[in-house]
């Protein structure tokens, strides 16, 4: 193995973006990994991890905003933020084409962030050298 | 070849969401990998003992999506002995048929897996 062997990474987010660090560990991982070369295939989030993908999300001035900070390195890095669907909906995590379907008059997901399903997470997992979950 | 992905279930049923969103994970997972294996250890073999009254506490009943395991052809199901024991549970309490491993063996298995999720 030489030192400079680039790891493909994909991530598993399932905190909640307010009241735990691990979706910030997870955005500071990426941001490092990136930073030494290697690659994010792609962040998947499960369980309360989904709520990073709410662009409603308003923290004070002097905070951290992470779903804007993940969308930024998203879209700089080119890698997809795939949202679990089925634990988006049970948590008001909803963009517009589900929004439409469930007859509800808002949505709060916007690009990059997609919901998808548990599927690309096994996607995720099976094209990885390392699937890291925080 | 295919990875081996072990999935931990470390959390009392109802209380928090990771049990039942870590059972629809496995059920799901399963479509696209067959070299899966569960892991239930401390407070999560709880997840298995019968009679669940989920919907007492206005919680999803989850537990019969337990027996679709087994049509799903997930059949390396493991259960940590000294958990059970800790807690007084019988093997004759659990809903589902599993192998029960010692600390040792659990921590040889769970070594031989190429990823682990954990709830």
């Amino acid at each position: 193995m030489c030192d400079h062997q680039v790891v493909k990474f994909s991530i598993l987010v399932t905190g909640n973006p307010a009241s735990s660090q691990s979706a910030s560990s997870a955005y500071q991982f990426c941001s490092a990994a990136l930073s030494a070369g290697h690659t994010i295939n792609g962040v998947f989030f499960y369980l309360d991890g989904v709520l990073n993908a709410n662009r409603l999300i308003s923290p004070a001035t002097d905070e951290v905003n992470l779903p804007s900070l993940w969308a930024l390195l998203a879209e700089k890095h080119e890698f997809p933020l795939e949202v679990c669907v089925s634990a988006s909906l049970r948590r008001g995590v909803i963009n517009q084409q589900e929004a439409e379907q469930l007859g509800l008059l808002h949505h709060n997901v916007n690009s990059p962030f997609v919901l998808s399903g548990l599927g690309q997470l096994a996607e995720l997992s099976a094209s990885c050298d390392r699937l890291v979950q925080f | 070849m295919e990875k081996k992905i072990g999935i931990i279930n470390r959390q009392a049923p109802h209380g928090k969401s990771h049990a039942r969103e870590a059972l629809d994970l496995t059920l799901a997972l399963s479509a696209f990998n067959e070299s899966l294996s569960i892991f239930f250890i401390g407070d999560g073999v709880y997840q298995l003992v019968a009679k669940h009254q989920a919907d007492l506490i206005l919680q999803k009943d989850f537990q019969p999506m337990l027996q679709m395991l087994d049509l799903y052809d997930v059949e390396q199901i493991y259960v940590c002995q000294m958990s059970l024991a800790i807690r007084n549970i019988s093997v004759d309490d659990l809903v589902i048929k599993t192998t029960f491993l010692t600390p040792d063996e659990m921590t040889a298995c769970l070594a031989r897996q190429d990823q682990l999720l954990s709830f």
